[in-house]
């Protein structure tokens, strides 16, 4: 096949070539540049260029051994190359107000003329186009001076593995400096032998090296090597490459193209079996080893075809509103030689039963084949492994998300037994002061290192004046309070919206936290994430050490579990609540701009964490820290798993996980660590 | 017990329903079906759907006014209610075209025949064809109308006797009230729930077999509906609570433990009481959404639940009048403000618009009524008639 | 008192009603919920439309009064508020909707009543109301190129169908599922998800999409993800980084207003597909943005279903004027073949089927928020009914010349002249 490949680019360029000593020069301007004239015998697939037919084209420029083929195809790639629509000239341009350009000769690089916007056009490479661009630059790149742009090469040869590369990776190898990269060569040069050496030995040795690789384009080297067609036949085959029997409607085809049992394994991975009865069936009729069937359709045809008088095989059209009735008209018809004869479905069982489907490897050399299941069958219980791991990164992140959310409302719902339903709010009032200080503050890493304090400073203000001018006065009706703050609520989110509108706003995380920490091929997190758990372990162990080594925190404490005794032993109970509301809004605050990095800035930001934040406190237990650490953990893992099993529906893992929390509190009504004796009461 | 010596005690219900009565034989007068034309069709099924909210306010000044349990998740009732009429209607709607096209073909249709035109009809904009085992019982009228009551009762039933059974109350309840309805709202917003997603049951208001009815009377039918739905319904409410088993509720919202130690069983009374407002709630949602026209999970999502105890709190708890009052009152005034009929108020420097400043007033309004006067508008009442409501 | 306020009420509805002269154009677009951020733009558009047509003196001597009204993101109100506008306030025509499912609302008041609506997004396809002018695209009109795209210029083999779970990803992917297996693909290199509107935790989403290219076959997603989940889907590819090289998206919902709310570095390469984007170059867009951002402000940009609203108005109005009043039937009559300038430098036409003929343009995200148009075709007839399911195949639509939008062809049937809601 690439040897093929091979072929035709070289037939391609030797007839683009010809061609264009034929008309090319011809048609070109006087005293043309021989780099000019090439691409002027391609213009029409230039100028419209498709991935499908651009590769002679720029397999030609490649190889055209002109000093300027470089620089044209990585301006080209730059959407940097242009021409004048009079003449069809192909120019660089330079420009300074996007309106008059200066035309450069791209042989000589001086400015031959200028012209207005109109004048001109830009070619537009596709990014497919980009894409093969990438792959001929790489016999320019894999030799250049900068590191960087090696390293580029190699990516885009990665992308695209073709066996002409094979050689040139041994060439720059030879000469390569820098040991990270050369390290980097020898593996994509033992990725390629893998593709497309044709020495055996040598081309089993590079599958066997990569037998604990569990790098995505090593599998995707490693997978095409064990594809493979189904195929039936009447007695069992006896073939070396066979793959696979495969039983129809059971069997499903694992990565190293055996076969496994999906009957139970169905329902929860949701993987269904390879081949169903109708095209098991379908194969059958392909390879005409059994009769054909009249579909239902068929049927139909057939009937109205034969309709006489208002009635068809002896029966009055009108009775034909049942599948019986019809299959009886159908009969007569048969009989009396008007329709084809059809089978039963309980013939066609018997058809496919008796009939053997299997799976032929679609490569042939069994050394091959036996190394690359191996290897893959080390790699992908390899992989199996690091997916659950990272599954558990993943649920351990959301938990630390669904924490952080709560913890605030843990203080002031948990500790002072006020619902605070305008907590999701206060998340969404420190998630837009971020994005207010980051408008004023264009440095990310300072505006972030602002942010999170004005969003404490903000809430907590905004916590402390609720509390004083409503909560105050509702602390012996509990239902009256969480109304009460659901009105506020109401208003907080209406006010967001009529002062920031109802678009998302961007809330941009800081060069350092972008990307992800990459553990393995397989198992990554994005630092965003991890600087949220991080967080939340900060709160957490700062909450306790607040709560149970402090001051305020004895007093907190005392008034939890006892106002009046609290009150009588000089506690000022207005000033703890005050304090204690106050912080725990400010935790929300804060929490909000860790959401809004990860996620987005809306005003309905709030209202999205509310009842999950509730439903981790309540599972996790009211008044304790510990609980709400314990109820993230629970929900987040929870979610994950139910989204594990069911990957194509996210919203199944919601309700279900709100529906098992509704059924776990039914037994445990105080949640998994309940505080025992007075301060339990509501 | 009669119903003159109910009136005769109760001024306050006679003086309801022929208030009720009153408006709508008024309203019929004016309507454009049968009357003068003052009163628009559009307007006509505002009205109606009001008279709706008005029900299952009095269903949730039941459960909370009365019984003290603050559910926060009354429309999941509510909107199932209307799911299950909406069900034969989409569906006998969709079998009447269906057997009309068929009748160009040359062949009757079978019964395999009828119900993929159906589901294809149906199902089409939601990528399917299959008619989902949830609607096996869509066609008949009598089994869904059982259904209405049956499904938010037995929902009612089983989620009230796990949540009274471990003591589950005051504020964790009304969490998991509202958990529910969000479980719920999620579920049906699934394609696989059956019920078209988040696509819900549409051309509700186009009743089967009466295609050649107009709108203008059909509305006026709805509309009569929910006024009798209404009447009857605050006469059940009324003789609930006006009876002993009235007051035992009313003890259990004052003090539970009490009522338990005298040796009522406490969950049996709570249990009847949330599934009797459920029901309410349900029937009160099947003649909501033939007059809305659509039904959708979004009706479900918690908010809407909120703002039925916020009509509520704002109407007064613990009096039926107040809660038809605050619904009324609330759902009009907020039509009326999000309508963009409001006049918008210049100030120089700012335009108040009613569309964006009506929700924050709402939201103020509630924390003020909550603070300063929990009894709500129908507080004011009492003061006038001089009555010593709790 | 009750019955004092719902007489006020009553009244205050019927002063509303005082007959005037001039055409009214009902404006039915959401001004408050989630939807506002989208449909207000659309609003503001019709009244600059309406403003410039005033300038142009009317339609046939009669001033144009937009009548606004909010159905506040509200789908059961949006049928409320058509009725309100068709009935009370009497308007000619009716500009509006955003989501399919308030078009779905909408749709059976406007039948009723026989009223004229003109519906500016990307939709599903699937319908054809002979109430109705579709001026978005249908699937086949954005979708089906799209996914063209990627097979034959990127070289796809194995697509992620990535969407919120609501009606228009449901039946599109649907149609692109059917579409792909026509065209060889494999169902098992066809993998689906659905996330709920505003979702945010995708880490998982995009290692499952990362993950499918381990059988060495290039990945490709098709994202019908809608509004602001946008916005961490987006996040999260970068954070993984992966590149548009690596793993190109599609998307179908995502615009320049869309664009505005994100920072773009990330993005660069990434694809949409729509009819129209703010950078297409011809004389009609130039003077179009021009008068937007006078109107509007600098930073303001123009989208898709603006275009769709700015084509739709114009063919109205011409309809109008060539019937010479706007009673609906006989403007329908003359909707049939109305061409206009579309601002891509083509001609759009509206058909028999109540669709337009646009072209298909493919771009890719810049840096700055717009897109770079690398794909142009010529205009395409919209198809009310996809070809690629076998259910809808045998389906056409011809109001001018069948008088039926769900038009059976094998049997030479009118399925029914309502749609289905």
């Amino acid at each position: 096949m690439n040897l093929y490949l091979k072929n035709l680019c070289l037939i391609a360029f030797l007839l683009s070539v010809f061609l264009g000593s034929l008309f090319g020069i011809a048609q070109a301007q006087d005293g043309a540049s021989p780099i000019q004239n090439l691409l002027q015998s391609h213009f029409k697939k230039l100028k419209r260029s498709s991935s499908k037919t651009i590769g002679p084209v720029i397999e030609a420029i490649r190889s055209s051994d002109q000093p300027e083929a470089k620089t044209v195809l990585e301006k080209w790639r730059a959407k940097e190359l242009w021409y004048r629509k009079s003449d069809d000239l192909l120019v660089f341009v330079k420009t300074s107000d996007k309106k008059n350009y200066e035309l450069i000769d791209i042989a000589t690089g001086n400015v031959i003329a200028s012209a207005s916007k109109k004048q001109i056009k830009q070619i537009k490479p596709n990014s497919g186009v980009r894409a093969l661009i990438d792959g001929a630059l790489v016999f320019f790149r894999l030799g250049d001076e900068d590191e960087a742009v090696r390293l580029s090469a190699l990516t885009s040869l990665n992308r695209d593995p073709k066996a002409v590369y094979l050689p040139i990776i041994q060439a720059a190898i030879a000469i390569e400096k820098v040991p990270e990269l050369k390290a980097k060569m020898e593996r994509m040069e033992r990725l390629l032998s893998v593709q497309f050496e044709a020495d055996t030995p040598k081309r089993v040795a590079a599958i066997e090296s990569f037998s604990d690789d569990m790098g995505i384009d090593v599998r995707a080297a490693l997978n095409p090597l064990l594809s493979s067609k189904v195929k039936v036949a009447m007695e069992v085959p006896t073939m070396l490459e066979l793959a696979r029997i495969i039983v129809p409607g059971e069997s499903l085809k694992n990565d190293d193209g055996t076969a496994g049992i999906a009957q139970y394994y169905e329902w929860f991975s949701g993987r269904s079996p390879e081949l169903n009865m109708a095209s098991a069936y379908q194969l059958l009729l392909d390879a005409k080893l059994a009769p054909p069937d009249a579909s239902v359709e068929d049927q139909k045809t057939a009937l109205i075809a034969n309709i006489k008088d208002g009635r068809v095989g002896g029966v009055d059209v009108d009775e034909l509103n049942s599948q019986e009735a019809r299959d009886r008209a159908y009969r007569s018809l048969v009989s009396n030689g008007l329709a084809p004869e059809t089978i039963s479905n309980e013939e066609k069982q018997a058809v496919i039963e008796e009939a053997t489907f299997y799976a032929v490897y679609d490569e042939k050399n069994l050394a091959v084949i036996a190394a690359a299941r191996k290897a893959l069958k080390s790699i992908n219980s390899k992989v199996s492994i690091n997916r659950f791991f990272d599954l558990f990164l993943d649920a351990m992140s959301l938990a630390s998300i669904y924490f952080l959310a709560a913890i605030g409302l843990a203080i002031t719902f948990g500790v002072m037994r006020v619902i605070n339903m305008a907590h999701g709010e206060f998340i969404m009032m420190g998630a837009y002061t971020g994005y207010v200080v980051q408008q004023l503050i264009s440095n990310y890493t300072l505006s972030i290192i602002v942010a999170v304090p004005a969003a404490f400073a903000v809430t907590f203000a905004a916590g402390v004046v609720m509390e004083r001018l409503v909560i105050r006065h509702l602390y012996n009706r509990p239902l009256e309070t969480l109304l009460a703050t659901f009105g506020i609520s109401i208003c907080l989110q209406q006010l967001a919206k009529n002062i920031f509108g109802t678009q998302a706003r961007p809330l941009t995380a800081p060069d350092w936290l972008d990307g992800a920490l990459i553990i393995n091929e397989v198992v990554s997190i994005s630092w965003i994430r991890v600087a949220i758990f991080v967080l939340g372990a900060i709160f957490f162990v700062g909450l306790l050490f607040v709560l149970n080594k402090t001051r305020f925190g004895l007093e907190t404490r005392a008034v939890t579990q006892n106002p009046r005794m609290a009150a009588s032993m000089g506690i000022n109970i207005d000033r703890i609540n005050m304090l204690t509301f106050g912080l725990g809004s400010g935790i929300a605050g804060i929490a909000g701009v860790a959401i809004g990095l990860f996620a987005k800035v809306t005003s309905e930001l709030g209202s999205d964490y509310i009842v999950q934040s509730f439903m981790t406190v309540v599972v996790g237990g009211v008044g304790n820290i510990w609980g709400t650490l314990v109820g993230a953990t629970l929900i987040g893992f929870l979610q994950k798993n139910i989204e594990f099993f069911n990957p194509s529906n996210t919203l199944a893992a919601q309700t279900y996980m709100i529906i098992f929390i509704i059924i776990f509190i039914q037994f445990r009504p105080r949640g998994i660590i309940a505080l025992k004796g007075r301060a339990a009461e509501v | 017990m009669a119903s003159k010596s109910f009136f005769m005690r109760n001024p306050s219900a006679l003086i309801f329903i022929l208030c009720l009565a009153g408006f709508t034989i008024a309203i019929t007068v004016f309507s454009e079906s049968v009357g003068n034309g003052l009163v628009s069709t559009s307007f006509l099924k505002t009205l109606g759907k009001t008279l709706c909210f008005c029900l299952v306010a009095i269903a949730m000044d039941l459960v909370w006014g009365y019984c003290g349990i603050l559910s926060l998740g009354h429309f999941a009732f509510f909107g199932l209610g209307g799911y299950m009429i909406g069900m034969w209607l989409m569906y006998a709607r969709t079998e009447l075209i269906v057997i009309k096209a068929s009748q160009a073909l040359e062949l009757p249709l079978t019964p395999q025949e009828l119900a993929d035109g159906i589901g294809t009809q149906i199902f089409g904009v939601v990528g399917g064809a299959k008619i989902p085992v949830v609607w096996a019982f869509a066609d008949s009228l009598p089994i869904q109308l059982a259904f209405v009551v049956l499904v938010p009762g037995l929902l009612a039933a089983v989620f009230g006797w796990l949540a009274f059974r471990s003591r589950v109350t005051g504020v964790y309840l009304s969490i998991l009230t509202q958990a529910m309805t969000l479980a719920l709202a999620l579920y049906l917003f699934q394609n696989d729930s059956g019920l078209r997603g988040n696509n819900g049951l549409s051309g509700l208001q186009n009743l089967p077999g009466l295609e050649a009815v107009a709108q203008a009377d059909i509305s006026l039918w709805f509309f009569w509906g929910s006024a009798l739905a209404l009447g009857l319904g605050y006469i059940v409410v009324k003789l609930i609570v006006e009876s002993k088993l009235g007051n035992v509720i009313e003890g259990i919202r004052d003090d539970e433990a009490r009522v338990r130690f005298l040796g009522y069983n406490v969950e049996a009374y709570k249990l009847f009481v949330f599934v009797l407002s459920a029901v309410i709630a349900a029937i009160a949602g099947a003649l909501y959404y033939p007059q809305a026209g659509i039904i959708n999970p979004a009706e479900l999502a918690p908010i809407a639940s909120i703002y039925l105890a916020v009509w509520v709190a704002i109407g007064g708890r613990g009096r039926i009048y107040g809660a038809v009052i605050g619904a009324a009152f609330v759902s009009l005034l907020s039509s009326w403000f999000t309508g963009g009929q409001a006049p918008d108020i210049p100030l120089g420097f700012y335009t108040v618009k009613w569309v964006d400043w009506w929700l924050v007033l709402l939201g103020a309004s509630f924390v003020l009524v909550t603070l300063y006067a929990p009894k709500g508008i129908g507080g004011l009442f009492d003061r006038f008639s001089g009555g010593t409501k709790p | 008192m009750l019955k004092q306020l719902l007489l006020a009420t009553t009244v205050l509805a019927a002063t509303a009603t005082t007959a005037m002269a001039d055409i009214k154009v009902g404006i039915l677009h959401s001004l408050s919920g989630t939807m506002a951020i989208s449909e207000t733009t659309l609003k503001d558009t019709m009244l600059m439309l309406i403003e410039e047509q005033n300038k142009k003196g009317g339609i046939l001597g009669e001033k144009l009064v937009p009548v606004v009204v909010d159905p506040a993101s509200d789908w059961p109100l949006f049928a409320e508020k058509a009725r309100e506008l068709l009935t009370v306030h009497k308007v000619d025509v009716i500009f509006g909707n955003w989501t399919s499912v308030s078009r779905k609302s909408v749709l059976p008041v406007i039948e009723e009543l026989n009223g004229l609506l003109f519906y500016p997004v990307q939709y599903e396809g699937e319908e054809s109301s002979k109430n109705v002018f579709y001026t978005g695209a249908a699937p086949n009109q954005q979708a089906i190129p799209a996914t063209d795209y990627l097979l034959d210029e990127l070289g796809v083999k194995k697509f992620a169908l990535l969407g919120t779970d609501y009606v228009y990803p449901r039946t599109t992917n649907k149609i692109l599922n059917q579409y792909l297996l026509d065209k060889g693909i494999a169902a098992e290199d066809i993998f689906v998800n659905y996330t709920p509107f505003g979702h945010s935790d995708w880490s998982k989403i995009v290692a499952d999409v990362v993950a499918l290219g381990a059988d060495g076959k290039k990945v490709g997603v098709i994202s019908t993800i809608n509004g602001d989940a946008n916005i961490g889907f987006y996040k999260e590819l970068a954070a993984a980084g992966i590149s548009a090289d690596d793993i190109p998206v599609i998307a179908f919902s995502v615009g320049e207003e869309e664009l505005s709310g994100l920072d773009t570095s990330n993005l660069v390469g990434h694809l949409a597909a729509w009819n129209y984007f703010q950078s297409a170059e011809s004389d009609a867009n130039d003077v179009f943005i021009k008068a937007w951002k006078a109107k509007m402000g600098e930073k303001r940009v123009t989208n898709d279903p603006m275009e769709a609203h700015y084509i739709g108005f114009n063919m109205w109005v011409n309809a109008v004027k060539a019937a010479g009043k706007t009673d609906v039937d006989a403007v329908r009559d003359e909707m049939y073949g109305q061409k206009f300038p579309n601002l891509t430098g083509g001609t759009a036409e509206m058909l028999v089927n109540h669709h337009l003929a646009k072209p298909v343009l493919i771009g890719e995200i810049q840096a700055d928020g717009q897109f770079d148009i690398i794909s142009q075709t010529k205009e395409v007839p919209g198809d009310a009914w996809t070809d690629f399911l076998p259910e809808s195949a045998v389906l056409m639509s011809d109001w001018k010349n069948k008088g039926c939008g769900m038009f059976n062809t094998k049997t030479n049937t009118c399925v029914q002249i309502k749609s289905n809601y």
